[in-house]
């Protein structure tokens, strides 16, 4: 390996796009050279400024054309039931048992996760406690479900936590975490499951990534618009931690 | 029906159409112009979607869209890279110390982006904001993925020297 041969696969290293025999020689010649781990260094800070560049949402009134008067009115009475019946749940106190998911990765389930996903984006409430810190947001959930989710932060790694929420995935109450990957949201919905799969099963459903994996009892739900490598990357740290 | 699972489909990524939009035309108001024609497609050809890549699906309506329009213009030839590079440097009418102050911002950074040939811009744009895998973007932009990888590599070369000021001292990070 050569420092031009780095300097050529620089691009596609950092995007993690080389496979796993490139991406290793590479990593094996930056320990040894410094000018080469130089450069990589000099891309990373030019990736993160560029980063940095505006993302443009789209303004209200194109929104509201596309979607038609109609939709509104739709949207507001599709989920408007959703929260009532969460605010409700919320004050009677959950003392009901939280029952399983089902069937794991049926494509029923994958739409609520993915609807979920986008609720918490279109309605605008994404957190009831914005916090990065996991001492924070773990003991918001206490009282609020049966269960004490897993909260870890991996700002460490580029995915920093940024809030939680109560929401409910097929009729039950779950914990929704919210994490942040530059400008896209990832929600993991967890909740209890008794047995069930640990292995990670990836589904796709209208350009949203879904991960389901079940570890210690609790069933996980991971979903976002981010890139599958790094919704990957993410999940693995997740069920290491 | 149709109507909703197309909105189903198409609204979560709307943003994602905008952005991309926003940023071939550099300017709002032909980016709305540009994502509601790319809509009215959508729709039309609703049928050719497949199922997990809606995403890609719009981007890729939403730049035939905007290439059919700026096409009719001509300013295609204008605004695309060709293959051959041209050296820039950024903000040299500045002062010094306007230069300094200005160096790392957001602003800086989007008219570095801005300079940009859009053939760089738009796959820095996919890659870098929109997160998109070079499959994805390849799909997008209709090249084979090694011309993603290139072009992406040259787009970044340009912005290191765009946004990296002459003096070797300063160079980043």
């Amino acid at each position: 390996m050569s420092c031009e041969l780095v300097e050529r696969d620089l691009s596609a290293y950092l995007d993690r796009e080389l496979d796993i025999s490139a991406a290793t020689a590479i990593r094996s010649h930056l320990a040894e050279c410094v000018n080469c781990r130089r450069l990589v260094a000099e891309r990373d800070a030019l990736g993160a400024l560029v980063r940095s560049a505006p993302y443009y949402p789209a303004p209200e009134r194109l929104r509201a054309r596309i979607s038609g008067r109609t939709s509104r009115s739709r949207l507001a009475s599709r989920f408007l039931p959703l929260a009532a019946a969460a605010t409700l749940l919320v004050s009677v106190g959950i003392g009901a048992a939280v029952m399983r998911l089902g069937p794991a990765t049926s494509t029923a389930m994958v739409d609520q996760v993915v609807d979920g996903h986008i609720r918490s984006l279109m309605a605008d409430h994404l957190f009831d406690v914005q916090s990065t810190d996991q001492h924070t947001v773990k003991p918001w959930f206490l009282g609020k479900v049966d269960f004490a989710p897993p909260v870890v932060d991996l700002s460490s790694i580029g995915f920093p936590l940024v809030g939680g929420r109560l929401d409910y995935l097929g009729g039950q109450p779950v914990a929704a975490l919210v994490y942040q990957r530059q400008k896209h949201t990832i929600n993991v919905f967890v909740s209890p499951e008794k047995g069930g799969d640990p292995s990670d099963a990836v589904r796709s459903a209208r350009g949203f990534h879904v991960h389901h994996w079940v570890r210690d009892g609790m069933s996980f739900w991971a979903v976002s618009d981010l890139n599958d490598a790094e919704l990957t990357q993410f999940v693995r740290a997740l069920q290491t931690s | 029906m149709a109507t909703r699972v197309f909105e189903e489909t198409v609204l979560p990524h709307l943003d994602a159409a905008f952005n991309y939009a926003r940023w071939l035309t550099r300017n709002d108001s032909e980016a709305e112009d540009v994502v509601q024609d790319a809509c009215v497609r959508a729709m039309r050809f609703f049928s050719s979607l497949r199922e997990d890549n809606a995403r890609a699906w719009l981007l890729t309506i939403v730049r035939n869209t905007w290439y059919s329009r700026v096409s009719r213009r001509s300013e295609v030839a204008e605004s695309t890279a060709g293959d051959h590079d041209r050296s820039e440097r950024a903000d040299d009418a500045l002062d010094p110390e306007e230069r300094l102050l200005q160096q790392y911002t957001v602003a800086r950074v989007r008219g570095a982006l801005e300079q940009l040939p859009v053939d760089f811009r738009e796959v820095i744009v996919l890659r870098e904001l929109e997160g998109l895998p070079y499959k994805e973007i390849a799909a997008i932009v209709h090249v084979p993925i090694g011309t993603v990888m290139s072009r992406l590599s040259r787009a970044r070369e340009r912005l290191l020297t765009l946004l990296t000021p002459s003096d070797p001292m300063g160079r980043l990070p």
